[in-house]
């Protein structure tokens, strides 16, 4: 086995994994196993940044996804609890027809999926930074300093949201 | 030379991810879930997004960067998803979408 | 791709390199925690006037393996009905971030184990993800109490991450980049980063103790709080690996940080003498300076009260964020407005950690009086007796 097959193997590996646990996100019959295999997509999709050679992206990603999206997450499984119920139950009333849908929508989408080709030029692996800081900074300054207002907001609803009324 | 895994390959896997996600949304009843769910299908966007940034030779990263803004995007939402799933649960002790059906009390 | 010795397969000798350097370091941060543990005995019971360990070996040297070896003798408790796999699963997920950041941190010129471009942002990004395994241990346990330990200890560790990266962040803007072999490349000679921006300095030291789990911060682990919190449920080596290894292994790589960024890492004299005695020198000032922050941490263990949670967050929130936003956006603009010289920076920074040193303890000084003024006014009985 030479090196060469290294990145069909590991595109390989993780793509089973990010599937796998995408279904299990779905399919699982406990919701903590859900958040946690949520939270193994994430990793899996950093590495599949990786790969693409975007390391910044891939940092981003475990720093805010699984770094603090996953804790919130887990925040609202832990205070959220419910009484047990059966496997069955689940499951919305639209499921057959809800997973027909996705199902309908899915076949052609992939199917064009597969078309795609590259480029002839391919910029060089792990460069990513300097021209991300220069878009972000330069070009998209504005949707940069709309972000940081959207942030704001988002704090001071989600506290709003939640406080208890006293008096 | 390493061989190169195509960017078709990429593409199908984010949409596989987005319909797996999709699915979700529509079947599961817990919010919490729906949730994790809607980030999947952000995850499986973000990647799309980066696999056409890093392989159709465009050389300012332009993909990337609508990554990062949504990333911002999905971290406030999930924020603000969460508190408005907690405030439902102080209400009345339940997150299953098909008990909420009335937005009285 | 580099053929190995005795003309080994170059693939083969790729993956054995990997596996060696793992294991190296492995090494070293066990072999690393069992010193530090020791020494912080030892150091705490100097200043408190007392011995310390000494039955086992000679001045207690081997106290801390004979502990280890207890450890791992305990029967392996797991509390029923706890989810049995997060509860297996969260010591590793607490202890594979903190052995995965060891490696791009510089122990000496050409000694890193890889030169990202993105070294500080894969650090910060670890840190982060300690975060997951704590709140795993919380929940997986079972148990009310721990469950409360390790949301309080979660929220504590986030909190404390702004500062910190903000801190980081102004650091790189002064060296110029993320990669940690380029910082310690830009500080040549004495005049190290910390003469220029030592506000930065500050935060980062203070974030660095919550981030750690150190006293004063150590609310999640000490021993008269909520039972032991989080780690309420663990016994034996999975105690030892989510405690002490993983502690002390943050705080050597938090103060291999410091000692990188703002201290030159690796730099010092002697460092071009030879093939040999070069690297072997900046391997020794590196630990040098590592080991001083660290018995500075330990030093801080031994003499300073532990803050509530509510003290301890509003002060990260009302005191840290606008201190290190504050100093962020002086070093920004004075660095866009005097391009090339580093003075103007410096001189900001300087008057910055002054103004903190002082202005902290007047602002407590007021909120006291404030608060015996309102006492007076409530019950004057109290206020007479207190």
């Amino acid at each position: 086995m030479s090196l060469d097959l290294i990145e069909p193997i590991l595109f390989g590996l993780l793509a089973v994994m990010i599937l796998g646990a995408g279904l299990g996100v779905v399919l699982a019959d406990r919701i903590t196993t859900s958040a946690l295999l949520m939270a193994f997509t994430f990793l899996n999709m950093a590495g599949m940044f990786v790969l693409l050679g975007a390391e910044t992206i891939a940092a981003f990603q475990v720093l805010i996804y699984v770094g603090a999206i996953t804790v919130l997450i887990l925040y609202g499984v832990m205070f959220t609890p419910q009484a047990p119920r059966s496997y069955g139950l689940f499951f919305q009333k639209q499921t057959p027809l809800g997973a027909l849908i996705a199902a309908l929508a899915a076949l052609p989408v992939m199917a064009v999926a597969f078309a795609f080709r590259d480029s002839g030029r391919l910029p060089a692996r792990g460069g990513d930074l300097v021209p991300i800081a220069t878009s972000v900074f330069k070009d998209f300054a504005f949707p940069f300093e709309v972000a940081s207002v959207l942030l704001l907001a988002a704090m001071i609803g989600a506290i709003v949201l939640v406080r208890r009324d006293e008096e | 030379m390493t061989t190169l895994v195509p960017l078709g390959a990429f593409i199908a896997l984010s949409a596989a991810l987005f319909f797996i996600g999709f699915a979700g949304v529509l079947v599961r009843r817990n919010a919490v879930v729906i949730l994790m769910c809607v980030e999947l299908m952000l995850n499986a966007a973000n990647l799309a997004f980066v696999a056409f940034s890093r392989r159709l030779g465009l050389l300012d990263e332009r993909g990337s960067v609508f990554v990062v803004f949504v990333f911002v995007v999905a971290a406030a939402e999930v924020a603000v998803g969460l508190a408005i799933v907690l405030a439902l649960y102080r209400n009345r002790p339940t997150v299953d979408v098909d008990e909420v059906k009335e937005m009285r009390g | 791709m580099v053929p190995g010795p005795f003309g080994l397969d170059p693939t083969f000798w790729a993956v054995l390199r990997l596996v060696i350097s793992v294991a190296l370091v492995l090494f070293l941060i066990l072999n690393g925690a069992l010193l530090l543990i020791y020494l912080e005995r030892k150091i705490l019971a100097v200043m408190q006037d007392r011995i310390g360990p000494y039955h086992v070996g000679p001045f207690g040297l081997l106290q801390t393996f004979a502990d280890a070896l207890k450890l791992i003798a305990k029967e392996d408790f797991r509390a029923g009905q706890t989810d049995r796999a997060f509860f297996l699963a969260a010591p590793a997920l607490v202890f594979s971030p903190m052995l995965a950041s060891f490696v791009v941190i510089p122990f000496g010129p050409g000694i890193v184990g890889a030169d990202l471009s993105i070294g500080l942002l894969y650090l910060a990004t670890l840190g982060s993800m300690g975060v997951l395994g704590i709140v795993i241990a919380g929940w997986a346990s079972n148990n009310k109490y721990s469950l409360v330990g390790g949301v309080r200890s979660a929220g504590q560790l986030i909190s404390y991450e702004v500062p910190g990266i903000l801190s980081l962040v102004t650091g790189v803007l002064v060296a110029g980049s993320l990669s940690m072999v380029a910082i310690t490349e830009g500080q040549p000679g004495p005049l190290v980063n910390f003469f220029i921006i030592p506000f930065a300095f500050v935060t980062y030291f203070i974030a660095a103790l919550a981030e750690t789990n150190r006293t004063p911060f150590d609310l999640p682990e000490a021993e008269s709080e909520l039972v032991a919190g989080y780690l309420t449920e663990y016994s034996g080596m999975r105690w030892g690996t989510m405690l002490a290894l993983t502690e002390y292994g943050n705080v050597t790589i938090v103060c291999g940080i410091m000692a990188t960024l703002w201290f030159g890492g690796w730099q010092g004299p002697g460092i071009d003498s030879g093939p040999i005695t070069g690297p072997l020198l900046g391997v020794l000032w590196f630990t040098l300076k590592t080991y001083a922050f660290i018995l500075v941490f330990m030093w801080i263990r031994a003499t300073l009260p532990r803050m509530r949670i509510d003290q301890l967050m509003s002060f990260c929130w009302k005191v840290l964020i606008p201190a290190t936003l504050l100093n962020l956006a002086v070093t920004a603009v004075l660095l866009l407005a005097f391009p090339g010289s580093l003075v103007p920076v410096a001189i900001a920074n300087w008057v910055m950690v002054a103004l903190f040193m002082l202005g902290l303890p007047m602002l407590q000084q007021r909120r006291l009086r404030r608060l015996r003024a309102r006492l007076r006014d409530r019950a004057p009985g109290m206020a007479a007796a207190g």
